[in-house]
């Protein structure tokens, strides 16, 4: 894992500041509550988003909650990058075979919520793990890589977001006619597809993207004294990565 | 028509092929195994593309990976090099039946001479000596045993399909054939997926000569000339040269007159090699066709200035040959040393490893074909070839003395070689008075070689 290093990684964080105070109870019941709906439906939905949308972060405005979402920067980059290295003197080699992802929509669903929770500003990040099979990236996602030469098709009715376990069919690579199973190397959220359907692949080409859906947010945070201002300083992006 | 050619091999043949589709004007895209990645063939193609892992028989042994990588990529021809399917008839075929064009014999010729048995019967009858051997593939143990009786001691097990010396074994007694009989049906069967052996009449103090034939799809077809392939260890060529020293100028006709005469009379086509076994008084005995490319085909490309690999291209496009028997010339001697990743100090144990310094040697007469670069990481995964060192002369000591020059300027480092030991082959006299033998190797021993290697 060589990005354990990488100082822009942040563990899951509420973003506690300096001077919060403890809440009554009802409040903070409130707040656990707001939180378990963050963590079980909100910042899954998002994390996917962020996949598939290629951008290295999003930031969603919701009442008084903001939750931020950023890839590490290394990791935003591999995602990016096509399987094979770029060949010297290969003109239009192997890396025609990767087509650009195209950005998806940003997520209505999410920030047309009605507001339900105090103002908070929340960073998420996940728990870096290793992924069982398919192309790790950094720990937070996996990619699903094809099997085989041929041609991809995706499987039908499965758009970014959809849940997905480890094995599950993701698409097939269409090998003289005989199809060859793309499948989820964990389970998680499916992100980006880093191929279009119908694109030729070679042997272990990253197809699409699968997004990590054990999330870590702790449970307790902190109320802010003032609302809608940054509340965590701003996590250093090194090298740029985000657009 | 061919204007894209999948080049569905590694090492060095995939770079001879890649220069052979540019020269011509093809399209090159290069197939590699995820162990050939940083290869020179991939890096120099037009588009390379992975097809598998490491292990060949996901990669460079799978039909229908390899096919898909040609349809994905636009290829309109396979180009299958020499080992791994390059005389798989059942590959062919398919390759056909994909709407794909197969650089070497059609299926039914590959189908046709398959079977190395078979083969021998089938030449036979076009008028080509045979060297004493079983009648048909050997059915067990007490059918070699007869066999091996009837034809007298020694006698040499050889596995019907495949070729390199895998499954064979010399044996001199019936103790000894039966205990290779085992050995070699498993080795044949672990390299070729068949165990079908048969026995062959071993000569002693034989030489190893080849013919080099090329035949269109129309039925025309010429000889270039032979090939001593007599420097062997344990039956893997090191050293070939052409002409062989073994033959005068009109047996040397004679030989490759008759074996182009049968080839194209029992329906060969495109380019292949017919071994002989030549005894000490001069016999020939047909052995066996290989119906591809063959490693040491530089040595005849050196002689006659024809490409091999475009001519190939060019009758797997429909071309006519364009050239008759009295078109070709033969100018010279060559010689050509198959330097390898074995460490001859070490049984030849095949050696994996990065190449840190390599420095190529040149002048006239010289050419070697190889993959190697410096940064170059060698596999463990497949056979050990590192290049091969041609060397031309206007006679055979000039070419001789030119191939001892460019061994001692050739360096690799970072991986161990049989240079050295190369090196000292060349040097010795039954080489350079050209007396070698089959199983002057053995005979003489590595160590002996190897103790002039190390004083040299």
């Amino acid at each position: 894992m060589p990005h354990d290093a990488d100082p822009g990684r942040a563990p899951a964080d509420l973003g506690r500041e300096p001077g919060d105070r403890p809440r009554d109870p009802a409040a903070r019941l409130r707040d656990h509550a707001a939180i378990e709906r963050l963590a079980e439906d909100l910042v899954p939905a998002l994390t996917a988003k962020l996949g598939a949308s290629g951008l290295g972060e999003l930031e969603i405005r919701e009442g008084g909650w903001r939750v931020r979402l950023r890839l590490p920067a290394e990791a935003h980059a591999t995602a990016r990058r096509p399987s094979a290295p770029a060949r010297p003197g290969a003109a239009g080699g192997s890396s025609r075979l990767v087509q650009p992802a195209p950005a998806a929509p940003a997520g209505p669903a999410a920030a047309t919520r009605p507001p339900a929770v105090p103002d908070r500003a929340v960073s998420v990040q996940a728990a870096p793990q290793p992924a069982p099979g398919g192309h790790e990236h950094a720990g937070h996602r996996a990619v699903a890589v094809s099997p085989a030469v041929g041609f991809y098709r995706p499987r039908t009715g499965l758009t970014p977001g959809a849940k997905v376990r480890a094995g599950d069919r993701l698409g097939v690579v269409d090998v003289l006619g005989i199809p060859h199973d793309v499948v989820a190397p964990i389970d998680g959220l499916l992100g980006a597809a880093l191929v279009e359907p119908g694109d030729p692949v070679e042997y272990g080409q990253e197809i699409v993207m699968v997004e990590r859906l054990d999330l870590t947010v702790a449970a307790a945070g902190p109320v802010r004294a003032t609302p809608d201002v940054p509340a965590a300083p701003p996590i250093a992006a090194p090298g740029g990565a985000t657009r | 028509m061919i204007e894209r050619v999948l080049i569905a091999n590694r090492g060095e043949i995939a770079v001879r092929i890649l220069r052979a589709c540019r020269a011509l004007g093809l399209g090159a895209v290069v197939a590699y195994s995820e162990a050939d990645r940083e290869s020179l063939a991939a890096q120099l193609a037009d588009e390379a593309i992975c097809i598998g892992p490491a292990d060949a028989k996901r990669s460079y042994l799978s039909p229908s990976a390899i096919i898909s990588a040609a349809v994905v990529t636009g290829c309109d021809a396979i180009h299958p090099g020499y080992g791994f399917l390059a005389e798989d008839a059942g590959f062919a075929e398919a390759v056909t039946a994909h709407g794909l064009t197969f650089v070497g014999p059609s299926a039914q010729v590959l189908e046709r001479f398959a079977s190395k048995e078979a083969t021998r019967r089938l030449l036979a009858a076009h008028g080509l000596p045979t060297i004493p051997g079983s009648e048909g593939l050997l059915a067990d143990d007490g059918h070699a045993i007869a066999e091996a009786a009837r034809i007298g001691y020694p006698v040499l097990i050889k596995p019907s399909a495949g070729g390199g010396g895998t499954g064979m074994r010399m044996v001199r007694t019936r103790r000894e054939l039966e205990a290779a009989l085992r050995v070699c049906r498993s080795e044949a069967r672990a390299a070729f997926g068949d165990d079908s052996l048969y026995l062959e009449k071993w000569l002693e103090d034989n030489r190893h000569v080849e013919i080099q034939v090329v035949v269109d799809r129309y039925g025309h077809g010429v000889h270039l000339g032979d090939r001593d392939c007599s420097v062997q260890r344990r039956h893997q060529k090191l050293v070939e040269e052409a002409p062989t020293p073994a033959l005068g100028p009109a047996d040397r006709a004679e030989l490759a007159e008759r074996a182009i005469r049968a080839v194209v009379a029992a329906g060969y086509e495109n380019i292949g090699t017919l071994e002989f076994l030549v005894d000490r008084d001069g016999r020939f005995y047909f052995i066996e066709i290989n119906c591809r490319i063959q490693v040491e085909h530089p040595v005849t490309e050196a002689l006659t200035g024809i490409d091999l690999v475009a001519t190939q291209l060019r009758i797997a496009a429909g071309e006519p040959l364009g050239f008759s028997q009295a078109d070709v010339g033969f100018a010279g001697h060559a010689v050509e040393l198959r330097i390898t990743a074995e460490d001859p100090a070490h049984e030849f144990r095949p050696q994996a490893g990065t190449v840190e310094r390599l420095l190529v040697p040149g002048g006239p007469g010289i050419r070697f074909d190889s993959h190697l670069y410096a940064g170059y990481e060698v596999p463990p995964y497949y056979d050990s070839l590192l290049g091969k060192l041609v060397a031309w002369g206007p006679d055979r000591p000039s070419a001789i003395a030119r191939a001892r020059v460019a061994l001692d300027e050739l360096q690799v480092t970072g991986v161990i070689t049989n240079r050295a030991f190369l090196r000292a082959l060349v040097g010795h006299e039954a080489f350079v008075g050209g007396h070698v033998t089959t199983n002057l190797i053995d005979r003489v021993g590595s160590a002996s070689f190897l103790a002039a290697a190390s004083r040299a």
